[in-house]
């Protein structure tokens, strides 16, 4: 790589300001359709009723047990109604709890990973094609700013939050079934990719001068059988887990849509470096 | 401080300012100290004088990612802290005057705003911080703990909070805070008295929710003149509303497709809205908002959208705005004490500041034509670097100016080898540079004869990258496994470099990466043998190779990674290479086959990253932020010197042991020269590097001891001295090492004679002749420790204050002037930095010459006035810290033999004939002292116990009351067990002084502060009858007064305690009443 010759650089410079006035704004074209679309998905509207998100139920089982069963349904970022049936091992008996009417329950994921996207699609929505850009350094910190936005998106969806057991035995989640739930049952819902998951979690209690070693487990999305934790003094074990799931189509477009941008970014990111590394003196 | 160590940094800047790419900004109350956060983490405190000039003084490392919000943390005006929130969700609380870090923490979720919020329940006051950011609530945080108290949570329709405003009330013991959630919905939280006690209870839930579509919202604002209306911007259109009921009283469309970014009241009538790309607007309300008119909520219900006001002003942005590379901040501060400034303020992407005053009247002109608004003051970093005079100097400026050309070539990456005391810098134009630390810095910082010869200090050049040098390595440094004579550099023309640094040699090219590389590593110990002897080299074409030193090719490369590699992890049992990329992907690669074993995201990718942290925590390296490498290698660099100072500690024993018994002393180890570590740094990755000297003061004086105990001619060594050595390292380690040191005395003192005698003869032999055949080629050697303290002290004394002692300094101790302030640094908790950029002394001078105006105006101030005294008059902390360093080392100085540094013994090996070009007369400027005459001895001696009593009790008086930072107290405590005993003899050398300085109402009013945190039973001692009694005049301390224990401190808090303990005892100290005693106490 001997250092490029005049008329290598006249061209290499006119390819650039070529990247600079076309490309880029093709590119940020692109990408704001991607993110229109998935930005959409979030706020799908029921057709026929004016400014009322669309309500779609998901029933959440899996084909090698049949313990836990749960009929869920989203309307955008939240859960407005839950049924679920847990079948007790031992006695063979078949518990139902379901949302109380007048409540929801939030999925912070979701409503994160919109606002993430919104805040993508403004950036982008503030470099129309009437924007000159006029350095490489430029796009490459609107670049850096829309990939922030879209790895948090994405990375919402992906890796649910760790929760300790006693974070999610005082958790709001606890009250909102009726018949309220048993002190030895707890339930937490969450998004794993584009899996809309439920896990419940049977415990019993330790005796509080129980000779078995007590480690109270720490955070996790899913804990194991085993797990320990204490809550007003009293000692709980986890006997049981049971984690049903079911694919949410909705979100697995968006997760779609956030890999694809986020590939046409680095793209456009790694196209502008080429030009970069030819012109060292230059600032680009 | 910084744990146990006393270690001070010196910064070289260079005459490239930092990339300072302005993300926030915030004036604090006083109008005198501006602040600023960058994308790329770092703070910037400027100074501003009431003339609105302002300067910058210091830049603060800590982040590790974009500051997001900054906001100030306290209310007084003696004590300022500042909060900082970053992009990643860290936290840090920073003491203004000095830029110490007081707390930090780090939270899962980012905050995008912080206010400060100051509530009172009857005498008690106590500072909140109210946060919103990447959550749906509100979180009240305590503003000294940063823990969290409690939330504001909303019921109906919770959602992000976009910006938020406290409105104050003076009626009642309630305030409110009004917020705007990011789906346009106007929500109303009241804090009242109970709720701001209550802590660990249920969250406050919202007093009312109003939809106001508002998309989009920028900033809410309340009026602070009418207290009756607020004002919302958003980013095509702003609102008033009326604050009592939230209804709306006018909307203002944006005109030109312009997107608004943020606004305020600037009078009650008046309010001023800035864009997105830096120009703003001041507009005079219509009547419809404003109460003092008859028409105020005259439409309320009527309008939707309003006629644009009345325009009264416009302000352009100043700047030229081709450089720019994102949008500037704007923001608007109003001062609420003399001066009254309005303050416009913006800071933009090239590291510029531009400030307008706003007018309180209307310009004269008819209002059909809005007047232009002139900037009353601009400075960006790069203009405050380029206006000193000499420019800010960089580590090897002299060596790197091209005839013909001015600016010096930049340097790009380099390495410190603290075994040979050399530094290792790859420039621009790919030429890498081998020059002796010490002599470069005493060249840049220091006036002397060496600034008459041209090529000094003697340093290699390697050519052999084509471009830019990037990235270098010395592997030898981090595992013995390496040969010591391999240097690795890789360069943006894609090569690595493997090169003999003894010879100059290169001996292979790496080409196996299709982009520059950027970044070399070392793989961890336990690999296999195949793969230990590799270094890793990550490219900017997203691969990661492993390149193989012995067998001179590259045994695997793992490319095709669709994003940047962020990060390299190790799990060497399982032979795998764990590449983690920006996009939370990570890929397992087995490094002996190169085949990927998987590839993950999620959850899974996180487990797998973080199980091999859990094996080898000392194998993580993030690649991808320069602050992240530069915290790590802070944290690293303290350990790696505690673990130094654990290996100088046997050595110094060792040493005397053999010293008393073997007469052969030539066999004898060297030691690794630690004393000083530069450490090369960037902000950005398109920075030319800084350079920062770490001196650790303690391992300087174990060093000078060391060869002290040394010393090749016993009659030469008073006997004074040989006590007063071998004492002094065995008081500096614990009572418990002493006790155990004299147990394993024998056996030590065997393994290191069997180290030294049975080593292998073949061994020797080749080394021996590898050595001399390499010396020819080998840079001049010298006493590193002797020079290492020449510039450790030249730096530190207080020039131009004593002419006799500067004189005596200059000839007999062979210490050198600066040629500018040297910028300090101060290091804090948790690794944070803060570094005192070249400026520091313009708002310093500043105030002098306000301080003596008729002096100041007269005479230009002399370079010696500028150069000296400075760091003394910067903080308490500074003073503190440097105090102790300059009056521990003269005490060691002083106890040595031809402690000068002037003469022969400067020089280790024997002289080479003088270079070429290099006058001969320059070489030996004078007739070398005559090292054994006694009397000269007790001249140097002299000196040094001059220099030390100056330091300790004179600088006060010297410097003036309103030019000296008094050092402070506890600090001083914390020091009186110090480890190392010199250390502890100065401590206590200088709290005497200080505590007889502030006199007995200074140390009642120390007591006073300090009885609230001291255990119950300490009382009876207090009130020991020659002191006044403390508990009648208590009264709560306005802040905690040790700024490293924010929450009040614990009740057995040993500095505290000794400090209260030792006050307590004062008036009786017989030493009181006699001078201080300096120098050997023992």
């Amino acid at each position: 790589m001997t250092a490029a010759s005049q008329a290598e650089r006249t061209v290499l410079e006119d390819e650039f300001n070529w990247l600079l006035k076309e490309e880029v704004h093709a590119v940020l074209k692109q990408l704001q359709d991607i993110l229109k679309e998935a930005s959409r998905r979030f706020s799908m509207l029921t057709p026929g009723l004016e400014g009322q998100l669309k309500q779609e139920n998901f029933i959440l089982g899996s084909s090698t047990m049949d313990q836990v069963k749960g009929v869920l349904t989203l309307q955008g970022e939240a859960l407005t109604q839950a049924d679920i049936n847990i079948k007790v091992a031992k006695s063979s008996q078949v518990l139902h709890f379901a949302f109380r009417d007048d409540k929801q329950w939030k999925l912070q994921q979701i409503q994160d990973a919109r606002n993430h996207v919104n805040q993508a699609l403004h950036l982008l929505n503030s470099r129309d094609e009437s924007y000159h850009f006029k350095t490489g350094a430029e796009v490459n910190k609107l670049m850096d700013a829309v990939m922030l936005q879209l790895t948090r998106a994405r990375n919402r969806l992906t890796t649910p939050a760790t929760m300790t057991l006693p974070e999610l035995a005082t958790s709001g989640l606890m009250k909102m079934f009726s018949p309220a739930m048993p002190g030895d049952v707890m339930v937490n819902f969450y998004i794993n990719l584009s899996k809309l998951c439920l896990v419940v979690y049977q415990l019993h209690v330790l005796q509080p001068n129980t000779t078995k070693n007590f480690k109270p487990a720490g955070s996790s999305v899913l804990h194991n059988p085993g797990a320990m934790f204490e809550i007003n003094n009293a000692k709980f074990e986890v006997s049981h887990v049971h984690k049903v799931e079911c694919v949410v189509p909705w979100l697995n477009d968006t997760l779609v849509f956030f890999t694809i941008s986020l590939q046409l970014c680095q793209q456009l990111k790694d196209k502008i470096s080429v030009f970069s590394s030819f012109w060292n003196y230059r600032p680009f | 401080m910084s744990g146990n160590s006393l270690v001070l940094p010196i910064v070289l800047w260079g005459r490239r300012a930092p990339t300072h790419c302005i993300s926030s900004l915030l004036v604090m109350d006083d109008f005198a100290t501006i602040i600023t956060g960058c994308h790329d983490g770092q703070i910037c405190i400027w100074d501003m004088t009431p003339e609105l000039e302002i300067s910058p003084r210091a830049l603060l490392f800590g982040h590790t990612a974009s500051i997001t919000c900054l906001s100030k943390a306290s209310m007084g005006s003696d004590k300022q802290y500042l909060v900082s929130a970053s992009e990643s969700g860290e936290m840090c609380l920073w003491d203004v005057s000095d830029g110490r870090c007081i707390e930090f923490t780090k939270l899962a979720c980012a905050h995008t705003g912080i206010q400060f919020y100051q509530f009172t329940i009857g005498t008690q006051r106590e500072g909140r911080l109210l946060c919103h950011g990447h959550y749906p609530e509100i979180l009240v945080m305590d503003a000294t703990s940063l823990e969290v108290l409690y939330s504001l949570v909303s019921k109906i329709s919770p959602d992000w909070i976009s910006s938020m405003s406290i409105i104050r009330s003076h009626r009642t013991q309630e305030d409110t805070v009004v917020a705007v959630s990011v789906t346009g919905i106007l929500k109303v939280w009241i804090i009242t008295a109970d709720v701001s006690r209550m802590q660990d209870v249920d969250p406050v839930f919202e007093e009312e929710s109003k939809p106001i579509y508002c998309q989009s919202c920028q900033s809410i604002s309340f009026c602070t003149f009418t207290q009756l209306s607020l004002l919302v911007v958003c980013a095509k259109y702003w609102r008033v509303f009326d604050a009592g009921d939230y209804s709306l009283l006018c909307s203002v469309p944006s005109e030109n497709d312009q997107a608004w970014t943020g606004g305020d009241f600037i009078a009650a009538d008046k309010v001023i809205i800035w864009t997105e790309d830096g120009c703003s607007y001041i507009y005079k309300l219509p009547p419809s908002c404003l109460p003092a008119s008859e028409h105020f909520r005259s439409d309320v219900g009527k309008t939707k959208e309003s006629s644009i006001p009345p325009l009264v002003y416009s302000i352009a942005d100043c700047a030229d705005k081709q450089l720019l590379i994102c949008p500037p901040v704007t923001r608007f501060f109003y001062g609420r004490r003399e001066p009254f400034h309005k303050l416009l303020v913006q800071g933009d992407s090239a590291g510029r500041l531009s400030l307008w005053s706003i007018p309180e009247t209307s310009p004269l002109q008819p209002l059909s034509s809005a007047a232009e608004l002139q900037v009353s003051s601009t400075i960006s970093l790069q203009e405050a670097f380029d206006k000193l005079a000499p420019r800010p100097a960089g580590i090897i400026d002299q060596l790197s100016v091209l005839p013909g050309s001015e600016e010096p070539i930049k340097v790009t990456a380099s390495v410190y080898i603290p075994a040979q005391g050399r530094l290792v810098c790859g420039r621009e134009d790919g030429s890498i540079i081998l020059v002796p630390a010490t002599q470069t810095a005493i060249v840049q910082l220091l006036q002397g004869e060496h600034m008459l010869r041209r090529g000094w200090p003697p340093h290699r050049t390697l050519r052999g990258h084509r471009n830019k040098v990037t990235c270098l390595l010395y592997p030898h440094q981090v595992s013995a496994r390496y040969d010591q004579r391999s240097l690795v550099s890789g360069g943006v023309d894609f090569s690595v470099i493997v090169w003999d640094i003894f010879t100059g040699e290169m001996k292979h090219i790496f080409c196996v990466h299709g982009g520059e590389i950027t970044q070399l590593l070392v793989p961890p110990e336990n690999c296999s043998t195949r793969v230990s002897h590799c270094v890793c080299s990550v490219a900017s074409d997203h691969s990661v190779g492993l390149l193989s030193l012995r067998e001179r090719k590259c045994i695997m490369l793992a490319s095709r990674h669709l994003f940047p590699i962020q990060v390299i992890k190790w799990r060497p049992c399982d032979d795998y290479l764990v590449v983690g990329c920006s996009d939370g992907s990570v890929y397992v690669w087995q490094m002996d086959t190169g085949a990927l074993d998987r590839c993950v995201m999620g959850i899974t990718a996180v487990e797998i990253l973080n199980a091999c942290d859990e094996l080898a925590p000392a194998a993580v390296d993030a690649l991808n932020h320069p602050a992240v490498n530069l915290k790590q290698a802070m944290t690293r660099r303290s350990l790696a010197a505690l673990k130094n100072m654990a290996q100088h500690k046997l050595q110094t024993l060792a040493t005397n042991l053999l010293a008393a018994d073997n007469a052969d002393k030539g066999n004898l180890p060297k030691y690794s020269h630690n004393a000083l570590v530069v450490q090369a740094m960037k902000t950005n990755v398109t920075d030319s590097d800084m350079h920062v000297l770490f001196f650790d003061v303690e391992a300087v004086i174990i060093q000078l001891l060391t060869e002290e105990a040394q010393r090749p001619n016993p009659t030469l060594v008073s006997p004074e001295t040989l006590q007063k050595a071998p004492g002094g390292a065995d008081k500096g380690g614990s009572l418990l090492a002493s006790k155990i040191f004299k147990q394993v005395k024998e056996t030590i003192k065997e393994n290191i004679k069997e180290h030294l005698l049975d080593e292998d003869e073949e061994e020797e032999e080749e080394m021996r002749r590898r050595e001399e055949k390499s010396k020819s080629l080998s840079l001049l050697e010298y006493n590193l420790t002797m020079d290492t303290a020449k510039l450790f002290m030249s730096c530190l004394h207080a020039w131009g204050l004593n002419g006799s002692l500067d004189e005596v300094c200059l000839s007999r101790l062979g210490m050198l002037k600066p040629h500018t302030p040297i910028s300090f640094g101060l290091i804090s908790r948790g690794g944070h930095m803060s570094l005192m950029l070249p400026t520091f002394k313009e708002s310093l001078l500043r105030r002098l010459a306000l301080a003596e105006p008729e002096e100041a105006g007269g005479r230009k101030l002399s370079v010696s006035e500028i150069v000296g005294k400075g760091t003394y008059g910067v903080s308490r902390a500074v003073t503190t810290q440097h105090l102790l360093s300059v009056i521990s080392l003269a005490n060691t100085l002083m106890g040595m033999t031809n402690a000068t540094f002037v003469g022969e013994h400067m020089k280790k090996a024997p002289t080479r004939p003088p270079r070429p070009g290099t006058p001969e007369t320059l070489r030996k400027s004078g007739p070398p002292p005559p090292t054994s005459s006694p009397a000269l001895q007790a001249q140097i001696k002299q000196g040094w116990s001059q220099l030390a009593a100056m330091h300790c009790v004179m600088l006060p008086d010297l410097l003036g009351l309103e030019k000296f930072r008094p050092p402070l107290l506890e600090m001083l405590a914390r020091r009186w067990q110090d480890r190392c005993l010199e250390v502890r003899e100065a401590a206590q050398a200088l709290l005497l002084a200080e505590l007889r300085r502030i006199g007995q109402s200074g140390r009642k009013d120390t007591i006073d502060m300090w009885a609230p945190y001291l255990p119950q039973y300490v009382d009876t001692v207090s009130s020991h009858p020659p002191l006044p009694s403390p508990t009648d005049t208590l009264r709560p301390p306005q802040v905690p007064p040790h700024p490293s224990q924010p929450s009040p401190a614990p009740p057995f808090d040993p500095p505290a305690w000794t400090l209260f303990h030792f006050l307590s005892f004062l008036p009786l100290h017989p030493s009181l009443s006699s001078p201080v005693v300096l120098g050997q106490s023992g």
